[in-house]
C-alpha cells in the first residue's frame, strides 16, 4: 500500500472577493507531495503559485475543494488543531525571512519549539546543532540587525527544519539575495533534503532553482500546466 | 508553564524595542497610580486624623467653635474666626454647663537651647481649672516633671519634648518663645493625638500677652457638661444661649457657630470623608481610564506594527492563546510597571506631607500608606494593563497567518 501523502490538493479552488469583483487565484488544482519530494512550483507573478504554496503549507482554506495535511482535512480542524499541526508537520522559508527582529538568532531558531511546548535544555541542544549545520555557530546572540540577508535566511532554514517537519515550505528563497549567496541557502536546502530525507516545496519564478529539484510545477492562471518528473523537466518560459 | 516563561521574555524584549513608545504609556500609568496611592493614603491619614481627634473630644465634653458646620474643619485645621467674650459668657450660662474652657493655639518660632524651630503653642482659661479638667476628663498625665503654678511655666507634649529639636527637653528648662522666657515644668504622657502632643501648653493670658491676640477671646471652647446631663440637650441649649447673644449683637439668626458633641462631629466626618473619597475616586478613575487608553492605543500600533511577526508565528505553531498572552504580558507588564512608579511616587508624596506636618505641626496628619494599599496599586495596574491590552491581544490572536504575512507586503 503506498504511503499517504503528506499533502494532498484535491480540486481546489480559491476565489478572492475584491470588493464586487471575483478573482479567482485557483481553478481546480490537484496535487499530491510526497514524503521525500524535493518539488518547484513555477510560475509567472500572479499565476496562482502563492495561493498555492498557502494551500499546500495549510496557511489558508480553499473556497472549494479538499486539503489533506497527513490525511486530515485541514477544514475539519480547528485554527488551534491546525497551528500545532501546522507547526509539528511544515517548516517555512520567506524570501523576507521574517525573523523577529527582538529575538537573537538563538532565539529565533528556538520559537516554534516554544509554540510546541519543547523544553528549554532540549531547545537549545537542537538550535545549537542546527545553527552549526547552517553555518551560524558563531552568531547565535547576535540579533538579525547584525546579520547579512544571506545569513539571516540561513537562520530561517534552521528555524524552519528545527521541529523535524516533514515538509519546508520554501517561499522565493533566493529572492532577496544575490545569485552566489542564493546558491548557498539552495545547497543548504537541498544538504536537508538529501541527507535527512526531508521534503522540500520551493516557490519560485527563476528557472535557476528549479535545477535543484526532482519535481516540477508549472503554473499559469490559477491551473496546472505541467507536472513532471526532473527527468522529463521543461522550464517555465520554454 | 515553561511556555509561559518564553511568552513573557518576548514580551519583554518588543516592550524594550519601542521603548520610548513604552515608557510614554508607562507614564500615563503612573500618573493615575500616583494620583490614587498618594490621594488614598492622605486621605485615610485624614480620616484617622479625625478620628483621633474624636477620641480626644471623648463624652463628657461639648465643643463650641466659631463659623457654621462647613466650616468645621478648616477652623480645626487652620484656625479662622474667634469667639468673643460674650460668646463664651453666653455658654457658660447655658444649662448643663459646668466649665468653660478656652482654647487659643498658634504656631510660632521657639529657642530652646541655641536651637530654633517653629512650634505650636496653645493658650487655656482659666489656667489652673483647664489643668484639672483636661487630667480628669481627658487622659492628661505627666510623664514627667510637676504641672505648672506660675504664669511663665509651661507644659510640653510628647513630640516637643523628643521630636522637634535635636536635644531632648528636659523639665526644669528653658524655652523662649516670642522673645519671653518660660520654664517648662512638665512633660505630658501622649495624649494620642499627634497633634495634640505637638503643642506647648500655657495660660490663655500669657498666650494673649505674646501673640497679641485679644484678651477674653478663644479659637474654641471646651465645655465640660454638669454630671448627668444628655449633651444632646446642652448642646441644644448653648446653641439658644449663642444665637441670642449673636441676634442681640449682629442682629441676625443666622448660626456662625458650631455647637459639636462627639456623635454630630462623627457623623460630620464620616459625611466629609464620604464626599472626599469619592471625588478623590473619580479623579484617580480618570486619571486610569486615560492610562489605560493609552495602553490600548500603545497595543493597538503594536499589532498592527507588528502584523508579519503575528502572521509567523501562526505559520510556525502558535496557537491563538499563545499570541494573546504575549500581548496581555505586553500590556499586563507596561501596567505593573507604572504601577510601581506611580505607588513609590504616591507613597512618596503623602509621607513628604507627613513629614512636613511634623516639623509644622499645625498640619500634622499620618498618611496611611498600608502594604494593602501598595499592594492594590501593584495588582490593581497590572489589572488595568491586561484589560487595556485585552481587545488588541484578541485583534492579534484572531489575525490569520495567511492574511497577516500578505499585510505590508
Amino acid at each position: 500500500m503506498p504511503e499517504e501523502p503528506i499533502i494532498r490538493l484535491e480540486n481546489v479552488w480559491k476565489v478572492y472577493q475584491l470588493g464586487k469583483v471575483e478573482l479567482t487565484a485557483l481553478k481546480g488544482i490537484s496535487l499530491d507531495i510526497n514524503r521525500g519530494d524535493f518539488a518547484t512550483i513555477m510560475g509567472p507573478s500572479g499565476s496562482g503559485k502563492s495561493t498555492l504554496l498557502n494551500m499546500i503549507g495549510a496557511l489558508d482554506f480553499p473556497t472549494r475543494g479538499k486539503v489533506f495535511l497527513r490525511g486530515k482535512d485541514i477544514t475539519s480542524l480547528s485554527e488551534n488543531q491546525l497551528s500545532q499541526l501546522r507547526g509539528k508537520t511544515i517548516g517555512f522559508v520567506f524570501q523576507e525571512f521574517n525573523l523577529l527582529p527582538n529575538l537573537d538568532v538563538l532565539e529565533n531558531i528556538t520559537l516554534p519549539m516554544v509554540f510546541q511546548g519543547v523544553g528549554s535544555e532540549e531547545r537549545k541542544a537542537k538550535a545549537e546543532r542546527l545553527a552549526l549545520a547552517v553555518g551560524l555557530k558563531e552568531r547565535i546572540l547576535h540579533q538579525p540587525s547584525e546579520l547579512s540577508g544571506g545569513e539571516r535566511q540561513r537562520v530561517a532554514i534552521a528555524r524552519a527544519f528545527v521541529n523535524d517537519p516533514e515538509m519546508v515550505i520554501a517561499d522565493e528563497p533566493t529572492g532577496n539575495l544575490d545569485s552566489i549567496t542564493g546558491k548557498k541557502v539552495m545547497e543548504i536546502l537541498t544538504d536537508f533534503h538529501k541527507k535527512e530525507g526531508k521534503t522540500v516545496v520551493v516557490v519560485t519564478h527563476d528557472p535557476n532553482i528549479a535545477s535543484y529539484s526532482e519535481k516540477i510545477v508549472n503554473i499559469k492562471d490559477g491551473q496546472i500546466t505541467v507536472n513532471h518528473q526532473q527527468a522529463a523537466k521543461v522550464l517555465w518560459g520554454h | 508553564m515553561g511556555s509561559l516563561k518564553e511568552y513573557f521574555h518576548i514580551a519583554v524584549r518588543n516592550i524594550k524595542t519601542r521603548s520610548l513608545r513604552s515608557w510614554l504609556t508607562i507614564f500615563g500609568i503612573i500618573i493615575g497610580v500616583f494620583l490614587i496611592i498618594s490621594l488614598l493614603s492622605i486621605s485615610e491619614g485624614l480620616k484617622a486624623t479625625i478620628n483621633e481627634q474624636l477620641q480626644a473630644l471623648g463624652g463628657e465634653m461639648v465643643m463650641v467653635m466659631p463659623g457654621g458646620d462647613e466650616d468645621i474643619f478648616s477652623s480645626m485645621m487652620f484656625g479662622g474666626a474667634k469667639l468673643e467674650r460674650e460668646d463664651i459668657e453666653a455658654i457658660e450660662k447655658a444649662k448643663g454647663v459646668d466649665t468653660v474652657i478656652g482654647y487659643s493655639y498658634t504656631g510660632t518660632p521657639a529657642r530652646y537651647e541655641d536651637e530654633v524651630k517653629q512650634i505650636a503653642i496653645s493658650g487655656l482659661d482659666p489656667w489652673k481649672e483647664s489643668l484639672e479638667i483636661m487630667s480628669i476628663f481627658q487622659g492628661w498625665d505627666l510623664a514627667d516633671g510637676r504641672w505648672p503654678v506660675k504664669e511663665n511655666e509651661i507644659l510640653i507634649g510628647q513630640v516637643v519634648a523628643n521630636d522637634i529639636f535635636s536635644e531632648k527637653v528636659k523639665p526644669g528648662s528653658e524655652m523662649v518663645i516670642k522673645g519671653r522666657k518660660f520654664i517648662i515644668t512638665g512633660i505630658l504622657k501622649s495624649l494620642g493625638s499627634k497633634q495634640d502632643d505637638s503643642m506647648v501648653y500655657m495660660s490663655m493670658d500669657v498666650y494673649q500677652d505674646i501673640t497679641g491676640e485679644k484678651r477674653g477671646t478663644a479659637a474654641y471652647a471646651l465645655v465640660k457638661l454638669e454630671e448627668g446631663v444628655d449633651e444632646n440637650v446642652v448642646a441644644e441649649d448653648i446653641e439658644d444661649a449663642l444665637s441670642k447673644t449673636r441676634k442681640r449683637r449682629f442682629g441676625t439668626d443666622e448660626a456662625d457657630f458650631s455647637v459639636i458633641t462627639s456623635e454630630r462631629m462623627g457623623d460630620l466626618a464620616g459625611n466629609i470623608l464620604g464626599i472626599i473619597q469619592l471625588v478623590i475616586f473619580l479623579f484617580a478613575g480618570v486619571a486610569i481610564v486615560v492610562g489605560g487608553i493609552g495602553i490600548t492605543n500603545s497595543m493597538f500600533t503594536s499589532v498592527r506594527e507588528r502584523t508579519r511577526e503575528i502572521g509567523l508565528m501562526k505559520a510556525i505553531g502558535a496557537k491563538n492563546s499563545a499570541v494573546m498572552i504575549i500581548f496581555l504580558f505586553e500590556a499586563g507588564i507596561i501596567g505593573f510597571t507604572g504601577g510601581v512608579g506611580g505607588t513609590i511616587l504616591g507613597a512618596g508624596l503623602a509621607k513628604g506631607i507627613e513629614l512636613y506636618g511634623q516639623v509644622h505641626p499645625m498640619f500634622y496628619f499620618t498618611a496611611s500608606v498600608t502594604p494593602g494599599l501598595i499592594m492594590f496599586g501593584l495588582v490593581f495596574s497590572f489589572f488595568v494593563g491586561c484589560i487595556s491590552g485585552l481587545i488588541p491581544a484578541r485583534a492579534a490572536a484572531k489575525l490569520k497567518p495567511v492574511e497577516a504575512l500578505r499585510r505590508y507586503e
